[in-house]
């Protein structure tokens, strides 16, 4: 893998040849086929495509959730490729920074102890763990809901504390899935706002998305059709909601 | 992860779920309360039969010529209690002898009894008593004390005098209102003068003494008995338990001397102590500690495969926090753990129940019946062990399972 070591080392995300093939039966799915994807340090990135398309495959393999049937993938200049799970928990654990459409809290615990999990599995100290994860729920500005349960916050209020979750170890990338799929129009904007707050203090954001206003909020789109990029750099129509996958 | 994060998780879905808990947990309680039960209750017969029983049945630092062995410990040898069976009755001869062979005893006593004796006052009567014939030194050996009036004395043995010490369970049936020294009642067609009352003993073999009536020997063996100078027993009681063992050897070889058995022959009778009973207990014992925990294991595996299906729910309930927790890291150990930690914690809860309730229990026993009651150390440390041994056992599998659990899917879960 040494001849295929990318060349600019600004690069977080280097993949090269990137397949993931399924094997349902008889069948073979190719999910994701050759797909070569670089992602720079401090970009905002969002992934588009129609369902089906592959960008769920792409984001499984990028957040180390999964392990590509052939290509190379260099994160934050580690090969990941090949790992197996456990070393791939601890990249996942120390590089990616995780936010889903469904926010995924537990929804015993309060706004403190989810912000705590990654650190939990990091091997911090509880009085640290504490002291980070207030941290960064007051940079989500929620330092006055730690002690509260899921139930007890308004959605928006609930993708801030998975926000602030995905912050809290300093991954390299976060890492969203539809993260304003559950939210109004308002929230939306809301969370898109701690997006950019976060792109602009230097972290490295990849978006996987299928509305195109939401989208609109990233430097660059990449845009995958039947596992394959058709473009490093969609040309954004102005208005919103024109064009629909 | 750390140990008490996966406790405190534990406590929390036991918390959260806690109907759920105790029922899932009912096997554990069960098996773990029954064996907190019995084993209190038999380390506390234990325990008594040891401090109290043995000596207050044979007393302490001595020992008893009797005619055959009477409690037999181990599988019974019927070949040997034939031969016992022949052993010649005890007499005066042998009291004499015994005596000479024990000059240094520190009180002397042979006595003979009939039991299921009645025993009346009046319009009063009482069942199933002991008329004990003993020589004066009797109550000192057995250590009884008399509480109220006298005990017997040289002159009432010399003389053959009808005169009795009764037992305190006698003395509240037969005279429940006035003082029963200087009365007249009867057994065996025989009238005696009450002239003490035995202080009483009480608790699970109380009625050894409590019902007993004691007379001198010499009244007994003139009255009541039915073999003249019959003697079912010859205690010997010594300063000291250093100086037991000597005594036993020169009284066994006095008696061996004065009966002509030869070296091979064996003795033709039995000199028994309280360790005699005591090995039997422990025979008993021994048997009880070994079945118990075998017979709770029984109801711990029941419980351990209920855990195992509460846990086998709980991982596909929670199908998407295990696809959570992986995606921020959780290792597959960590899952392990958890899932191990919470089956653990959960039987170990149960278990702590079933320690509270069959402490609760065996104390209720102990009120309302005579057994006694000792809580032990040790068993409770057992007891929790098997929780813990049970817990991990049961959690094994439905951890593997989650551990094994693939991120993607658990996560796409609903």
């Amino acid at each position: 893998m040494s001849e295929t070591t990318p060349k600019s080392v600004d690069n977080i995300i280097t993949t090269r040849d990137l397949t993931k093939h399924y094997v349902m039966g008889a069948e073979t799915v190719k999910a994701l086929n050759g797909v070569d994807v670089e992602i720079e340090r401090n970009e905002y990135v969002a992934i588009m495509g129609p369902s089906g398309s592959g960008k769920s495959t792409l984001m499984n393999l990028i957040g180390c959730l999964d392990t590509p049937t052939s290509g190379e993938y260099v994160l934050n200049g580690q090969p990941v490729q090949g790992l197996d799970d456990d070393e791939l928990a601890r990249i996942r654990n120390r590089e990616i920074g995780f936010v889903f459409q469904t926010f995924n809290l537990l929804p015993r615990a309060t706004a403190l102890h989810n912000v705590e999990l990654p650190l939990i599995y990091a091997g911090v100290s509880s009085k640290e763990r504490q002291k980070r994860a207030a941290g960064a729920l007051e940079r989500v500005a929620l330092g006055d809901r730690m002690d509260h349960k899921p139930n007890e916050l308004s959605g928006g209020q609930r993708q801030r504390v998975a926000i602030a979750r995905a912050l809290v170890n300093e991954p390299s990338i976060l890492l969203a899935d539809e993260p304003t799929g559950n939210l109004d129009s308002h929230t939306s904007a809301e969370i898109m706002q701690v997006f950019h707050d976060l792109h602009g203090a230097g972290q490295t954001v990849i978006m996987v998305t299928h509305e195109y206003d939401i989208a609109a909020n990233a430097g660059r789109v990449i845009t995958l059709v039947d596992g394959k990029i058709s473009s490093h750099d969609a040309k954004l129509p102005t208005e919103v909601g024109s064009h629909a996958f | 992860m750390r140990f008490w994060e996966g406790i405190r998780m534990a406590l929390q879905q036991i918390r959260a779920q806690k109907l759920k808990s105790f029922f899932s947990l009912l096997g554990v309680i069960i098996g773990i309360t029954f064996l907190i039960a019995v084993i209190t209750i038999v380390e506390g017969m234990n325990s008594y039969v040891r401090d109290d029983f043995a000596g207050s049945l044979f007393g302490v630092n001595t020992f008893t010529v009797v005619q055959r062995q009477q409690i037999q410990t181990g599988r019974a040898d019927e070949e040997r209690r034939r031969r016992q069976a022949r052993n010649p009755q005890l007499d005066l001869d042998d009291v004499a002898v015994v005596r000479a062979a024990a000059p240094d005893a520190k009180f002397f006593a042979y006595s003979a009894d009939r039991g299921l004796s009645d025993v009346r006052y009046g319009s009063e009567s009482r069942r199933n008593i002991r008329v004990i014939g003993g020589s004066e030194e009797y109550q000192l050996v057995q250590g009884w004390k008399v509480e109220e009036g006298r005990g017997l004395t040289a002159l009432d043995e010399q003389r053959a005098l009808p005169v009795a010490v009764i037992g305190s369970e006698i003395a509240e049936k037969l005279f429940p209102t006035t003082s029963p020294l200087g009365k007249r009642i009867r057994t065996g067609g025989y009238r005696f003068r009450v002239i003490g009352v035995l202080e009483k003993q009480g608790g699970f073999v109380g009625n050894v003494r409590d019902a007993s009536i004691l007379i001198p020997f010499s009244t007994y063996d003139a009255t009541l008995s039915q073999r003249r100078e019959g003697i079912e027993e010859i205690n010997v009681k010594v300063e000291t338990e250093a100086a037991l063992e000597p005594a036993i050897a020169r009284v066994e070889e006095a008696l061996r001397r004065d009966r002509g058995l030869r070296p091979a022959e064996e003795n033709d009778f039995w000199i028994q102590t309280s360790n005699d009973l005591l090995s039997a207990w422990n025979t008993i014992n021994t048997i009880l500690l070994a079945a118990i925990p075998g017979l709770v294991s029984i109801s711990l595996v029941v419980g351990g495969i209920v855990i195992m299906n509460i846990m086998l729910l709980s991982v596909s309930d929670r199908t998407r926090e295990i696809g959570l927790r992986k995606s921020l890291g959780a290792k597959r150990k960590d899952i392990l753990f958890q899932f191990l930690t919470e089956a653990s914690t959960l039987s170990i809860v149960g278990s702590a129940i079933g320690i509270a309730i069959g402490l609760g229990l065996a104390r209720l026993v102990e009120e309302l019946s005579p057994l006694p009651a000792t809580v032990s150390l040790p068993w409770l440390l057992v007891a929790l062990t098997m929780g813990l041994g049970v817990g991990v056992l049961s959690g094994i599998y439905p951890a593997y399972r989650a551990s094994k659990l693939d991120p993607i899917e658990a996560l796409r879960f609903e």
